[in-house]
């Protein structure tokens, strides 16, 4: 046990070390959301209740953790592309201890987003601050598992080349189907029951309604919550099966 | 005693057989080199014996352990360095080696130990604050050795290990290879007969998946009547291929 938790953090520091000197990655990470964050605030708060910061901010928290399955997705089909983790399989690492490796590595990662698009959300209109804040940092820490856990999966799969493509299908899934860009009064039945039962809406609706104030923990709270963990668990356990078969005959 | 022993080892995928029924025995301490012309099956001999592949049929002990059942005991006495230059790119080299040492399970003395004993043999000190990335290839290939090394593996599989270097960096590596002679078990793969000529005790030869020959480099000059190991790989090889 304690070799098997020293083995984890070396490969979370190696990994921690690995995206930190990959600047650019970084800050077209975080770039990218926290300028559509400010531009849609600019141009269309207002105009529709979508775009207040009080919804905009938790959206684009989500939003950018979606971009987590691109980032651990490359790093994985990279160390996957080069001899290194062939190498590394012959170590004593088990299968799980790589992808705690990977997944310890992004969660600080996803955690300083959050507090970035909260407190940008929170310099432009100050009253977004709530003690709701922080169960909402809490969670978005759950939700980026999900977003990890299909970066791994995908890593574990694609090559290098193929898994931006796949990845996009995520980071679009959570721009189209957790309505956070498009109101979702109107929607037909059929497609809004859609959207609750897959993964994106739960998760952006968590981090929202916590953000905003629970007033009922059942419908606002655990249901998304449970929702997010299902597919949380079946993706890493994918994950898991995926890269331990492709580690098993490199 | 028998560092690695294989019985009816073999590997297919599909209707090719990659490794056919191979019987080896390799001594503990012993320099063994596997020669073959591209796809005679040493790679993937190497991959199953350091438990990157499982066989299709067969077993192997490594240090008296199965490649089957017991792969775990295994990885934690044997290290490869592969065709490719397996390091973490954007690590330092002292970064990478530390990495590689902590992985293995070594206390703090023994990391620091096995870091200035692998530092001296490949002389990475010069080198030591340089992302891995920036090395030239000669460079990376002797970190990626030096990252097999430090772990202090019993069995070291060393594939290809100078494949691509130019001459200097190559002998530069012979060198460090001749030094750890002895302290441990190699099995190494090569295309370069004059690398198993300099570095060899034994060496076997592989052809479509089968071992052709085992034997000291006396007993190949004897048997094949030639005076180096490129004539006599070439006699063995092109005899097999007319025998076929």
């Amino acid at each position: 046990m304690r070799k098997s938790l020293s083995r984890i953090l070396t490969l979370t520091k190696r990994n921690i070390k690995e995206i930190l000197r990959e600047p650019l990655s970084l800050i077209f990470m975080m770039a990218m959301p926290l300028v559509m964050q400010v531009l849609f605030y600019l141009i269309f708060h207002g105009l529709t209740d979508q775009f207040e910061m009080k919804y905009l901010a938790p959206g684009i928290v989500v939003f950018a953790e979606a971009f987590l399955s691109l980032f651990a997705g490359l790093l994985i089909s990279v160390d996957r592309g080069t001899s290194f983790l062939t190498r590394l399989c012959v170590s004593p690492a088990k299968p799980y201890e790589f992808i705690f490796g990977y997944t310890l590595a992004l969660l600080p990662l996803s955690l300083m987003q959050s507090v970035i698009f909260f407190t940008v959300g929170a310099l432009i209109d100050p009253t977004i601050l709530s003690a709701g804040i922080i169960l909402s940092l809490l969670l978005s820490l759950v939700t980026s598992l999900l977003f990890i856990g299909f970066g791994i999966l995908f890593g574990s799969l694609c090559t290098e080349k193929s898994v931006g493509g796949i990845a996009s299908i995520v980071i679009a899934g959570q721009s189209v189907l957790s309505g956070m860009w498009f109101p979702t009064e109107g929607m037909s039945d059929g497609f809004l029951a859609v959207m609750r039962a897959l993964p994106f809406k739960n998760a952006t609706d968590l981090i929202k309604n916590s953000a905003l104030g629970i007033t009922d923990v059942n419908s606002e709270l655990l249901m998304p919550l449970l929702v997010l963990l299902i597919y949380t668990v079946l993706v890493f356990g994918g994950a898991i099966l995926v890269f331990k078969s492709k580690m098993k005959n490199r | 005693m028998a560092a690695i022993k294989t019985h009816n080892l073999t590997k297919k995928y599909g209707e090719h057989t990659a490794v056919d029924n191979l019987n080896l025995e390799i001594r503990e301490g012993e320099l063994f080199s596997l020669l073959g012309i591209n796809g005679a099956g040493k790679t993937t001999t190497v991959k199953m014996l350091a438990t990157l592949t499982t066989p299709t049929s067969g077993d192997a002990l490594v240090l008296g352990n199965s490649i089957l059942t017991d792969a775990q005991k295994i990885k934690e006495n044997i290290d490869i360095s592969m065709q490719e230059s397996a390091i973490a790119r954007k690590l330092t080299v002292e970064e990478n080696v530390d990495f590689y040492a902590r992985l293995s399970g070594q206390s703090e003395a023994e990391i620091s130990d096995n870091k200035r004993r692998v530092f001296d043999i490949f002389g990475l000190s010069e080198v030591s604050g340089k992302l891995a990335s920036q090395l030239s290839g000669g460079w990376q290939r002797k970190l990626s050795i030096a990252l097999a090394l430090v772990t202090r593996p019993k069995v070291l599989f060393l594939d290809e290990p100078t494949l691509g270097l130019d001459v200097i960096a190559r002998r530069e590596l012979w060198r460090a290879i001749s030094e750890m002679k002895g302290s441990l078990t190699i099995i190494l793969t090569t295309h370069y007969m004059e690398e198993a000529e300099a570095l060899s005790d034994r060496i076997g030869i592989m052809k479509d998946g089968k071992m052709l020959f085992v034997g000291t480099k006396e007993e190949l000059f004897r048997i094949s009547d030639t005076k180096s190991v490129e004539d006599a790989f070439i006699n063995i090889v092109e005899g097999a291929g007319k025998n076929a």
